[in-house]
């Protein structure tokens, strides 16, 4: 019997309550045991117009990407709605509001859009709610009251998570909420009483707290934390904005503090300063926010002082699309800013390694004394996923600097020259390691020098710092069988499970493809790469940016063009697009 | 140029037949198919069949998804039509959405008819016209062991023998109705009494229902004039009205179906009438006649959509075959069907 693997969507208008139904649904069948990755979609404006979306991909066994199409939408806004047509599934299952405010014109209708063999559920879900709780805010609960019923999901599960939800709230709008969730249940229990599908399969001993549902931002600010973060500085920008509000509230209480500064300059400005200073300091932010951060980020790099940032992408260029995901700052993270100013750049793939990335970005930001830029994307930092409780090495936050040797004899040199390019560091204060620090280039001691000589044995220094970090950054990992391949494919950040997913599938239908997950895209490392690339006849690098920027970073490794997928859509690759592409290659190749 | 539209409200016999027709001869032409139930078009024939397990519900359907897509024609089903506005061309559905057409043909059929004297008895009574109805017997028959046939049609003697062969009990009350829409004759009462004792149904003769009340959950009293029977279920059987309910306000000429012209139309622009729901004027009867079957349907429905795109066809049944039950003119070619 296949294993359940449904895509389940709701769709509304802002203020809707879709995002906030898509938490509940994704809690409630988490609560049941089974495994959730959800991704939510909405307008940069706050309220009041334009389009929300929630995906939630819902099976018993873990899942790595969002798929396409969708099994189950849920519609609190029929005109919003049309849009997503044309990704659902022939036989789809469909919920919207069969009594409407007003009469709608055939053209403008879901029903109408919708032909057999779509399975329609129509319940008047505001109504209910308006009669359940006297208002029709919470039409949402109904529609989902009716989604459980239809699905047989134990009613018991929403209640519990729409209780924890509301119990801050007070009693009345708590009542409100359960009563309409409860009205829309016991609606589609009596109304679709012959078209009730197959439950969902629960299973039957769910232990609690196996799995936790956790957002890629919840990830990197339990990260840091666990990391031992002390000081995070930050001005709000969407997608970065959580990670804040999640330190907000849990560092001060680990002895942290949280400042919101004026700006993203002073932001980055005061984590080196508090960096410089020996703490452990952060920021986050997006692609605006980093662009103006540049700057002093390459100070970091000249000045050889930790910092870990992260840029949670957006669509771009400039304020671009605040609410839509991509992966065009690569160029950005890995090149940005005057100079040759290398730092490390790490991209996690999904939620558990935005935590286990942020965690070590503080180690190696510490042990290489550099930035470290961990480029997630909205995507990944939006998006919730089942994954094991995080739990840190005991050694998390460990301080990795190299200190000098206190019984070294001379006067201590900041930026003595070593073979790993990694100089003992004194921390401002230490007793008897008084040195000078700038922004120009320097010598071994910190002092202003701008001969030829010593610009190159300090650019030196500080990119063979970079190949020493290489050693200690993760490799890239390789999935599909041995030998030759027909196709491989490259995958990066949250593009990387579409990948796999798409070459698992590619194995099963017997092609031969296998995948490439690439985490460390500065320094990267070229000869495993180059590799994996010579065992493939095309390589494919999927990414979400317009003009390829993984495959401008290491197309030159290959003795042949890669083949590039890129998509700016605002919305991820689904992974039967990456397949599709690699069948097209396999049978250009056969022909 | 305006998008032509033709819309048929109907998933029966009827409504498929027209759609086809109309993609048959206006191969541009956007075509809807409406169908209030969720379940592709059917044959209401085999539902007695179905229930006795003889065939699986896959043998009920008449035509496959793939006869619509290949067609071309939208169907929506699971979808009520509650309002007409003729002057205007739309449909109004249950969901408020407003269908625009440039031709329509209703082809809702039929529903199960009780009669008023039995209404307020009808949660106790067990009709058979849909695959949902069927699905309750079904679900029904599995805890009991006898039930009780009231009324007739001829459908009702298809269900006597499903159910004997189902290996239950059965009672029939067997009076003039029994044989819907024809008029019962000493000859036929005879042959279908002998018929239904010969295969163990105990004939209750020439007695009319009066009332029936629920003694426990699988207990039924039913009154029959004088005569109290005892059974566990009661089967419910007088024939079909047509479902023509929410055409009441929209101007469209009514009387227990829709009134039509021998060529189908009913008089309002673009909208024409075939199958069960459609009353045909027959000129040398100078009245209106109902047509029931299968075939029948589907003939009609092919006529309206051939007259709807522009020709003059006219329903030719002779009137000998037409005879009056219940104050309705029936054509009697419905019989062969069965």
């Amino acid at each position: 019997m296949p294993r359940l693997d449904i895509t389940v969507e709701i769709c509304g208008m802002a203020g809707d309550g879709t995002i906030a139904a898509g938490g509940l649904l994704n809690e409630a069948v988490s609560l049941g045991g089974l495994f959730v990755l959800a991704f939510d979609s909405y307008p940069a404006e706050i309220r009041g117009f334009g389009r929300c979306v929630t995906r939630a991909r819902i099976g018993e066994t873990p899942r790595i990407a969002l798929e396409e199409p969708t099994h189950v939408l849920i519609s609190l806004d029929d005109e919003q709605s049309l849009s997503r047509v044309p990704s659902l599934a022939s036989n789809s299952v469909v919920f919207f509001d069969n009594r409407p405010p007003s009469y709608i014109p055939e053209a403008r209708s879901l029903a109408a859009h919708l032909g057999h063999p779509t399975i329609l559920y129509g319940m008047p879900m505001a109504d209910l709610a308006a009669g359940a709780a006297g208002t029709t805010r919470g039409k949402n609960l109904t529609a989902l009251g009716g989604f459980a019923a239809v699905f047989g999901i134990p009613p018991v599960l929403f209640q519990r998570v729409i209780s924890k939800k509301f119990q801050s709230k007070g009693d009345k709008v708590l009542e409100a909420n359960l009563k309409s969730f409860d009205a829309g249940y016991e609606y589609a229990q009596k109304e679709f009483s012959e078209r009730l599908s197959a439950p969902f399969p629960f299973p039957e001993a769910a232990s609690e707290g196996e799995t936790v549902l956790t957002s890629g931002n919840q990830a990197i600010g339990q990260g840091a934390l666990d990391a031992g973060l002390q000081l995070y500085f930050g001005y709000p920008i969407t997608p970065a904005t959580p990670i804040m509000e999640f330190l907000a509230q849990t560092l001060p209480a680990q002895g942290g503090r949280v400042t919101q500064m004026e700006d993203e300059i002073s932001s980055i400005g005061a984590v080196l300063g508090a960096c410089f200073a020996g703490r452990r300091a952060m920021t986050a932010t997006s692609g605006p926010g980093f662009a103006l951060m540049t700057e002093l980020i390459t100070h970091g790099v000249m000045s050889e002082t930790p910092a870990v940032i992260v840029n949670a992408q957006r669509g771009g260029p400039s304020t671009g699309l605040p609410t839509k995901t991509e992966q065009s700052d690569l160029h950005a993270a890995v090149f940005g800013g005057p100079g040759d100013s290398g730092r490390i750049v790490v991209a996690p793939t999904s939620v558990a390694e935005c935590y286990s990335y942020t965690l070590k970005s503080f180690q190696w930001a510490e042990r290489y004394q550099i930035p470290v830029i961990v480029l997630t994307d909205f995507y990944l930092d939006n998006r919730v996923e089942s994954i094991s409780p995080l739990k840190p090495d005991a050694d998390a936050a460990e301080d990795r600097t190299l200190l000098p040797d206190p019984d070294a004899k001379g006067p201590y040199e900041r930026f003595k020259i070593t073979e790993s390019g990694i100089s003992p560091r004194a921390f401002p204060g230490m007793e008897g390691f008084v040195f000078k620090a700038t922004g120009l280039e320097h010598t071994e001691a910190g002092l202003p020098s701008y001969t030829p000589e010593n610009h190159t044995k300090m650019s030196e220094k500080r990119h063979r710092k970079l190949l020493s970090a290489l050693a200690d950054l993760p490799e890239p990992e390789e999935f599909g069988p041995e030998g030759s391949l027909d196709v491989g494919v490259i995958g990066w950040g949250s593009t990387f499970g579409s990948v796999l997913e798409a070459v698992e599938s590619a194995l099963e239908r017997g092609l031969k493809a296998g995948a490439l997950k690439v985490t460390s895209l500065f320094p990267y490392h070229a000869n495993h790469i180059r590799r994996f690339m010579h065992r493939c006849r095309a390589v494919l690098v999927p990414e979400l940016n317009f003009e390829g920027q993984l495959a401008d970073l290491i197309g030159h490794l290959h003795h042949r063009d890669v083949v590039r997928l890129n998509r700016v859509t605002g919305q991820p690759i689904p992974p039967t697009a990456i397949l599709k592409r690699i069948e097209e290659l396999i049978g250009a190749e056969a022909e | 140029m305006k998008e032509e539209h033709y819309v048929v409200v109907g998933n029966g016999p009827a409504g498929n037949e027209a759609a086809t027709t109309l993609r048959d001869k206006a191969p541009s032409a956007r075509i809807t198919l409406i169908g209030r139930e969720h379940r592709m078009c059917y044959r209401p024939k085999l539902l007695p069949a179905y229930l006795s397990g003889t065939i699986e519900e896959e043998g009920l359907y008449a035509l496959p998804l793939e006869h619509y897509q290949e067609k071309d024609i939208k169907l929506r089903l699971g979808q009520r039509v509650v309002g007409l506005i003729p002057d205007r061309k739309e449909l109004v559905l249950d969901h408020k959405e407003i269908v625009p057409f440039t031709g329509l043909i209703l082809a809702v059929g039929g529903t199960p008819r009780i009669p008023e004297n039995l209404h307020i008895f009808r949660e106790l009574m067990f009709t058979l016209k849909t695959v949902s109805d069927a699905k309750r017997w079904m679900k029904h028959l599995r805890e009991v062991e006898h039930v009780l046939m009231i009324g007739g049609d001829l459908t009702s003697f298809a269900v006597t023998q499903a159910l004997l062969d189902m290996g239950k009990r059965v009672a029939f009350v067997l009076n003039e109705e029994s044989f819907r829409p024809l008029r019962s004759s000493p000859e036929i009462y005879e042959e279908a009494a002998h018929v239904l004792k010969a295969r163990g149904v105990e004939v209750i003769e020439g007695r009319r229902v009066r009332g029936m009340s629920r003694l426990g959950q699988d207990s039924i009293e039913v009154m029959v004039e004088d005569k109290r029977i005892s059974t566990q279920m009661v089967g419910a059987f007088f024939g079909l009205v047509p479902d023509v309910g929410f055409l009441v306000r929209s101007g469209l000429h009514i009387e227990s179906g829709v009134l039509v012209d021998e060529t189908l139309h009913t008089g309002s622009e673009g909208i024409y009438a075939a199958g069960d729901c459609a009353q045909v004027y027959h000129p040398a009867l100078r009245d209106y006649w109902v047509s029931i079957g299968h075939d029948n349907a589907a003939n009609l429905g092919r006529i309206a959509a051939q007259n709807l795109l522009g020709e003059q066809i006219e329903v030719r049944v002779p009137a000998e075959s037409i005879f009056q039950v219940d104050g309705i003119k029936v054509n009697t070619s419905w019989w062969k069907e069965f």
